[in-house]
């Protein structure tokens, strides 16, 4: 659910970037903070291991700007995705308005995708989610591997009835980037004041 | 459980604003944030006297993800919740409380502050914000976001994140 504030006119609503372990999520953020004017977002918050790798979350605030008086933002997040972090994963989905799938397509990262994928349904279910419910995006990532197995075979470990919009990406080099990013907050923005 | 959407206007603002602003002329702090977990600021106050804050949205998220994993830890260890949580450095400090189960609250102070004021009236405030947070959660208003905000916001998306 969206946060609205009326006494400043703002309303925010939270986007989680979740996926297996490597996959790419903090590469998305980063490249979004890279490439989003000055004024336009806040400080980029990464708690994050010497080695780079999410330890508790990466945080990115974002200003879309004035609409009908109120102020409208998102707030990204990345979850950690090693998979032994969980319990930091779960306490990131609280109050998650809309969810980018980051899928891994190198081939020995096939089921680290799925595995993902019933993790976060576990962890929604916990907050009374179902996946069904959210607006969700997959993003299939690091499609620049000579050996990127086909956007088909990830679709179909970790979304076999084919409900979310596909976007493939090569983050490193923000193709597909900002692309997925958009399409989440127009699914998350067609909600409001529609519940 | 789905996150109620914690939403203060009007009076219910006007008087968590003011409970902000005792506690910051009873303890000296400098800053008193109202923030829901999932990290917004729902209100915030400033002594008149104090520099310009941190980006309070870091702030926010920082404290919520922090009170999420001591309840986290709380829990593993089969407490209810822990205590009020300060962290003191050298010159800065850190109080935050649990304002009901919905919000916190979040002081910031300086060493001018003394601990024991800005616990105590800390504690207060928590309490009063917790019924201020009940009652906002027992009338949410009535949202008027339309057709229209739909429309204005996908066009800015347009604009911020290319076509
Ligand atoms: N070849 C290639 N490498 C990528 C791509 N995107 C990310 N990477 C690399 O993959 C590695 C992991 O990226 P991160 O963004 O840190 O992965 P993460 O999903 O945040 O990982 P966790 O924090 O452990 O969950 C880094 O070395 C990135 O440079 C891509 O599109 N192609
Ligand atoms: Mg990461």
């Amino acid at each position: 659910m969206s946060t609205i504030n009326f006494a400043n006119r703002e309303i925010n609503f939270k986007i989680v970037y979740y996926g297996p372990g490597l996959s790419g999520k903090t590469t998305n953020l980063k490249w979004i903070y890279g490439k989003i004017p000055e004024g336009r977002k806040g400080e980029m918050v990464s708690l994050a291991t010497e080695d780079e790798r999410t330890l508790f979350f990466d945080f990115l605030p974002l200003d879309l700007g004035e609409v009908k008086g109120f102020k409208t933002r998102f707030h990204l997040y990345t979850v950690p995705g090693q998979v032994f972090y969980n319990a930091s994963r779960k306490l990131i989905l609280r109050g998650v308005d809309g969810i980018v799938f980051v899928a891994d397509s190198a081939p020995g990262r096939l089921r680290a995708n799925a595995e993902s994928m019933r993790n976060m349904r576990e962890n929604l279910a916990e907050y009374g989610l179902k996946v069904e419910d959210l607006p969700v995006v997959l993003q299939v990532n690091k499609r620049d591997l000579p050996d990127a197995l086909p956007v088909e075979m990830v679709q179909a470990v970790v979304d076999p009835e084919k409900r979310f919009p596909v976007f493939e990406a090569v983050a490193t080099e923000g193709k597909g980037v900002f692309e997925t990013l958009k399409e989440v907050s127009r699914l998350v923005l067609a909600r409001v004041g529609s519940t | 459980m789905v996150e109620p959407s914690l939403v203060l206007y009007g009076a219910l603002y006007e008087r968590a604003m003011e409970v902000l602003e005792e506690t910051l002329r009873e303890t000296g702090a400098r800053y008193g944030l109202l923030i829901d977990r999932k990290g917004f600021v729902l209100a915030h106050k400033e002594a008149l006297w104090a520099p310009k804050p941190p980006p309070l949205d870091s702030l926010a998220t920082l404290v919520a993800g922090n009170a999420a994993a001591t309840q986290a830890l709380a829990k593993l260890l089969g407490e209810v919740r822990f205590q009020e949580l300060v962290h003191q450095g050298e010159r800065m400090g850190l109080y935050v409380d649990e304002a009901g189960e919905h919000a916190l609250l979040l002081l910031v102070f300086d060493e001018n502050a003394p601990l024991g004021k800005v616990k105590l009236y800390g504690k207060r405030a928590a309490e009063a914000l917790a019924r201020l947070a009940e009652e906002a959660l027992a009338n949410p208003p009535k949202l008027s976001l339309d057709t229209q905000y739909r429309e204005e916001a996908k066009a800015l998306l347009d604009e911020l994140f290319g076509n």
